[in-house]
């Protein structure tokens, strides 16, 4: 790393393989996923569940798919459930990280409010939904708040317990240094904690996610939970496999692209995990 | 006294503990000139590090008060700048950043900022790694970093507590040959806080030894051996058979009488 110069030459194939090498990585999971369809398909073929029209083949649920693609249904939903589902995540993430600070900073009123902040994260997110109803009727404040209940309190502990491992000597040299308050915050607790708080983001995210999922089937408003339902009212059971399917296919993507590699990122350039 | 850059009047620090009150200090009174290097000699857990926080700010005494150049000290600042025992170089950070961290604070310009870290950084010998990371690095090496992140803010007092207790012999003898360098070029004043008798009689022109529990000054010696030292060089040598020897009677006074009647 010292020798930059030296290395530069090199530095083509390095590249190339790397690639191929973040491809390799890819292999096992693509595996398993034609492992899981080959089997579908397999359990579809030999007609194990009875009635058939119950269990649908890979083909028939891909068809669908391609169908509301088409009719240009597929890709709206996917944009008002992750836009409502960003605002929402977003609006979590700011408030939780205040209520994180006010309990690490302020140790008596964690003491107090902790107990309840762990409760609310285990309570049921649809169990907020007939309070949300009532509250904002079916409209969008009603979904976003939904997500916003089921996620913040996951992130407030989370992002508590993140900013508590923060060792007091970095917080000592930083304040000697002359950082205090917004700045020594800024500078040195977010940073320092950096690993810690994005798997906090990553669970956190998880949370609003099943929250918003969940609150959209019961609500009738443009959205992937929505398609879900509708799919079930009219006997479409192809279409409930594949929105599962497509579900199942952002959370994958949002963690692995979001989460998962910036994680890996923050914790490489610490030493917490070799390079490679 | 003029020529006093830092001044320790009646200092003591009180802890309260499950066991009533716990005095680690009592009346330290000291002054350090101008340009003086002072090592403070005791046992671990004898007060030494508290003595230093509360001159860094960073604990408040409970009786006395500090002065930095005729001002009393109230809270961290960038003029008394602590060197800590692991250093606390920030591992989200290279070894530029971190030796930048206390300028960026003090919304040091720029192109100011980069001189200054290049010329420290060329001190410390860490000129060809300013991209790596802290935990590339030896213990010798961040300690590197922290020194020079320290003195890059050009600080009245220099603050150095234990910095090289957890470092192998030979890296530690290095770093004191490298902090005796960088004070005879910078003339930093600097405080150096030690359980090691041959760290502190080699880098201190004053020894001052501290007796335990409380903390009070028990000698104060004056090595004025010729710079640079090693540990070989007889005036040293003599310096650490007084402290020794003071530090040896001050442990059997203690003993004998925190004996239980």
């Amino acid at each position: 790393m010292v020798e930059r110069v030296q290395d530069s030459p090199l530095k083509k194939p390095q590249k190339a393989r790397e690639s191929s090498r973040k491809f390799l990585h890819l292999i096992p999971m693509i595996v398993v996923a034609l492992a899981f369809v080959g089997v579908w398909e397999l359990v579809f073929r030999l007609r194990i569940v009875q009635p058939t029209f119950l269990f649908p083949g890979p083909a028939a649920v891909a068809n669908s798919l391609y169908d509301l693609w088409k009719q240009q249904v597929l890709f709206p939903a996917i944009g008002r459930t992750l836009a409502r589902l960003g605002v929402g995540f977003l609006i979590s993430l700011v408030l939780g990280s205040i209520l994180a600070f006010l309990m690490v900073h302020f140790a008596t009123f964690g003491k107090g409010i902790q107990p309840y902040v762990l409760g609310l994260q285990t309570f049921p997110s649809i169990a907020w939904v007939p309070l949300s109803l009532i509250w904002f009727g079916f409209s969008e404040a009603a979904l976003l708040f939904v997500t916003i209940v089921g996620s913040l309190f996951s992130i407030t502990v989370s992002f508590a317990d993140a900013l508590r491992t923060v060792p007091p000597v970095y917080l000592r040299a930083a304040r000697n240094m002359g950082s205090d308050g917004m700045d020594l915050i800024l500078r040195v607790t977010v940073p320092a904690a950096l690993p810690h708080l994005i798997s906090a983001m990553k669970v956190g995210w998880s949370f609003a996610w099943r929250s918003l999922i969940g609150a959209e089937v019961v609500f009738a408003s443009v959205g992937l939970g929505s398609l879900l339902s509708q799919g079930r009212e009219n006997i479409h059971y192809e279409q409930v496999m594949g929105i599962m399917i497509a579900i199942l296919a952002i959370g994958v993507l949002v963690d692995r692209v979001l989460f998962s590699r910036t994680h890996e990122w923050a914790s490489r350039r610490r030493g917490l995990i070799p390079s490679r | 006294m003029k020529g006093a850059a830092l001044k320790l009047v009646m200092v003591g620090k009180q802890f309260k503990g499950k066991a009533g009150r716990l005095e680690v200090l009592r009346d330290i009174n000291l002054e350090i000139a101008e340009g003086e290097f002072v090592t403070i000699v005791g046992a671990s857990g004898g007060g030494k590090s508290t003595l230093l926080n509360i001159v860094a700010g960073l604990e408040e005494p409970t009786t006395g008060w500090v002065e930095v150049d005729g001002h009393r000290v109230h809270k961290p600042g960038p003029d008394r700048i602590v060197v800590f025992q692991d250093g606390a170089v920030f591992p989200w950070l290279d070894v530029w950043q971190n030796i930048e961290f206390g300028l960026r604070v003090a919304g040091v310009p720029r192109a100011e900022r980069a001189a200054r870290v290049g010329e420290y950084l060329k001190m410390v010998q860490l000129e060809k790694f300013p991209r790596a990371r802290m935990h590339e690095l030896s213990g010798g090496m961040k300690q590197r970093v922290a020194l020079a992140r320290a003195l890059v803010l050009k600080p009245r007092v220099l603050l150095m507590d234990e910095p090289f207790a957890a470092l192998d012999v030979q890296t530690r003898e290095e770093m004191q040959s490298v902090v005796q360098d960088l004070w005879l070029r910078s003339g930093t004043t600097t405080l150096f806080v030690t359980h090691d008798v041959r760290e502190a009689a080699v880098l201190g022109s004053r020894i001052i030894v501290l007796s335990q529990r409380p903390g009070t000054v028990s000698a104060v010696l004056t090595n004025s051996a010729p710079r640079p030292r090693t540990l070989e060089d007889p005036g040293v040598l003599e310096q650490i058979r007084r402290s020794n020897e003071i530090l040896k009677a001050e442990v059997q006074w203690s003993n004998e009488s925190k004996t239980p009647l």
